[in-house]
């Protein structure tokens, strides 16, 4: 793997993981009502904006990535970001990772050092 | 129509919404090609019909995703949604005609598996109340 390709599916998983994690905070917002209320409740905090704005960086890194790897192996490296996301889950969230989590991590972990080292 | 259906057939409709997108942006991204930091790669870009696909996509994937993030932990929900990684591969061999190499299938295989012990994981109620917790002034020092 070229170190351009490296950086750019770093960048990827920077920004893929906080907006994921940005979103959780935007629909996570403890406020009564479906539907609408649900939506206006998120649309008054920063979360979903900033969320949105990762979103929209890794529209533009994504399209780089995918113009320098084929798409089986973007997406297959792209799998890192799950792994990115439990983590900043229990660090920011404090969600549990208990032992099916941590094995999922592994296994999602591996694969994806087997692909990226292929 | 009760959760358990609810929940599929949220993520089958995300599942597509995702796969229609990615392939979407591969092929925007060949249309695009010679990759440059130039205002002339945006102006391909713009210019791949392609985009607007991913574009579709993804707004299609983000509607369905906040509804089902509501409830659902974040682990869990990302990890479903990620089973796009076998359409995608299966696309991507169809259209593209991409193969994958021995070392690359037993890294699918071992992606694959990861994601189905994560999505398939007992998921537990108290993540989104710790994180509406963390979010609300309601519940101090949570």
């Amino acid at each position: 793997m070229s170190p351009l390709i490296f950086i750019v599916w770093m960048l990827n998983v920077v920004v893929d993981t906080g907006g994921q994690l940005a979103f959780k905070a935007a629909a996570a917002h403890g406020d009564e009502g479906g539907g609408m209320a649900h939506w206006r409740a998120m649309a008054r905090r920063p979360w979903l904006w900033l969320g949105i704005i990762f979103f929209c960086a890794e529209f533009i890194f994504w399209l780089v990535f995918l113009s320098l790897v084929p798409l089986s192996e973007g997406i297959l490296l792209g799998s890192l970001n799950i792994v990115a996301v439990l983590v900043g889950g229990r660090l920011i969230f404090n969600e549990r990772l208990n032992s099916r989590c941590l094995l999922g991590i592994f296994l999602i972990a591996a694969g994806v050092a087997i692909v990226g080292l292929a | 129509m009760n959760m358990r259906r609810f929940y599929l057939f949220g993520f089958l409709l995300l599942l597509s919404f995702d796969t229609v997108s990615q392939l979407s942006f591969k092929l925007a991204a060949n249309h695009a090609i010679p990759l440059v930091i130039a205002p002339s790669w945006l102006f391909r870009v713009a210019t791949a019909p392609w985009i607007y696909g991913a574009v579709l996509g993804y707004l299609g994937a983000f509607v369905t995703y906040m509804s089902l993030l509501r409830h659902a932990p974040v682990g869990a929900a990302f990890a479903a949604s990620h089973l796009q990684v076998v359409s995608v591969i299966l696309v991507s061999a169809w259209l593209f005609h991409e193969r994958l190499s021995l070392a690359e299938l037993l890294g699918s295989a071992l992606i694959v598996g990861g994601i189905l012990v994560l999505s398939t994981n007992k998921s537990d109620t108290r993540h989104a109340d710790s994180a509406a917790a963390l979010l609300t002034d309601d519940h101090p020092g949570s």
